[in-house]
């Protein structure tokens, strides 16, 4: 025993936790499904603020509504996500248009419709990641992916 | 079957073949959960982020720059992943319904599991472990394995400090073996 290598040790410890820690099937599952999620002809929009990623130390306690915006070419999708009761998520494309707007989730896909200042909002939205589709007159957008 | 290059399953699967995802992910998927695997989360929020870091790679399919990297890519994204649940838990959850899980292995149950006295015993003394030594020994025996310098940047430590602190935590797991091996009953005792 005392005369394995660190190398045998490692290779034993790493049969020990592929048998005793696997990778769970559910997850696995999970990572073979995200191949639906691969680009469709769409131009990306990026993240460009997140007030997540703002308040790193310091902020405690609950803030109540998180702000995201994604750019594309010619426009701009600002988010809210507030999460008092379900998840709940208010949104405008900038400049002012109407689109049909697709929220994706690993759980399903919700559809729903701007009015004519460009606004939308999705209710009951489960937690975990997500990305929306904005289709409109002349634009098909795709934003990043958000951890809500 | 020879083994396909990374680069050629990422071109692959960004075109749309199925098959090679799936080649992909069965290779990968063993590191991305060793990095997960070091933080204290509830099974569903590790559900979340290994999730998630498999989006990350499908949108960014055809763009990774370094094929030949992508384990570190990989990692890497799992930790940032995993970090920002941290983050998003300590915004939602007030302190006071806040608890860190500890990051348990239980050896009962994985004597069951594990084949092979030697392995039964690397991973008692493996459970025995501080949890930071866990977590750096299930990077270092990673598969595919991953370089120190990213080794490093998961744990939020010094590239040099790596080679001394695996070399303190192996011992410290060999001290464990031979303890557990003064403790046994000695062979030959009546039941």
């Amino acid at each position: 025993m005392s005369d394995w290598t660190d190398d045998q040790i490692l290779a034993m410890l790493r049969r020990a936790l592929e048998a005793a820690d696997p990778v769970p099937e559910t997850a696995r599952r999970a990572a073979r499904a995200a191949f639906t999620w691969r680009s469709i002809d769409a131009e990306l929009a990026k993240l460009v603020y997140d007030s997540a990623e703002e308040d790193v130390a310091g902020v405690r306690g609950t803030e109540t509504a998180r702000q995201v915006a994604f750019r594309a070419p010619g426009v701009e999708v600002e988010v809210m996500v507030t999460h008092s009761g379900g998840r709940r998520i208010v949104g405008q494309l900038v400049p002012p248009q109407t689109a049909r707007i697709e929220l994706q989730t690993p759980e399903g896909n919700q559809l729903t419709g701007t009015d004519t200042l460009g606004r939308f909002s999705f209710d009951d939205v489960p937690s975990g990641p997500a990305r929306m589709v904005v289709r409109g007159d002349d634009v098909v957008v795709v934003t990043e992916i958000v951890v809500i | 079957m020879s083994e396909d290059s990374v680069a050629e399953l990422l071109v692959r699967a960004a075109e749309g073949d199925r098959r090679a995802w799936d080649a992909i992910v069965s290779r990968y998927e063993r590191l991305v959960w060793s990095v997960v695997r070091g933080f204290p989360f509830d099974d569903g929020t590790r559900h979340d982020v290994f999730q998630t870091v498999w989006l990350r790679l499908v949108e960014h399919c055809g763009r990774i720059r370094e094929p030949e990297r992508l384990a570190g890519w990989l990692a890497t994204t799992a930790r940032n992943e995993a970090i920002r649940a941290l983050q998003q838990r300590r915004r939602e959850v007030p302190s006071e319904f806040r608890f860190d899980l500890p990051d348990r292995v239980n050896p009962e149950a994985a004597d069951v599991l594990i084949e092979g006295e030697s392995e039964r015993a690397v991973f008692r003394a493996f459970a025995e472990l501080p949890e930071d030594c866990r977590h750096l020994l299930r990077l270092v025996c990673a598969d595919p394995p991953l370089d120190y310098r990213t080794i490093a940047e998961l744990v939020g430590r010094p590239v040099g400090s790596i080679g001394p602190t695996f070399g303190r935590c192996i011992k410290r797991m060999r001290q464990i073996m031979e303890r557990h091996r003064g403790l046994k009953p000695s062979n030959g005792g009546s039941r």
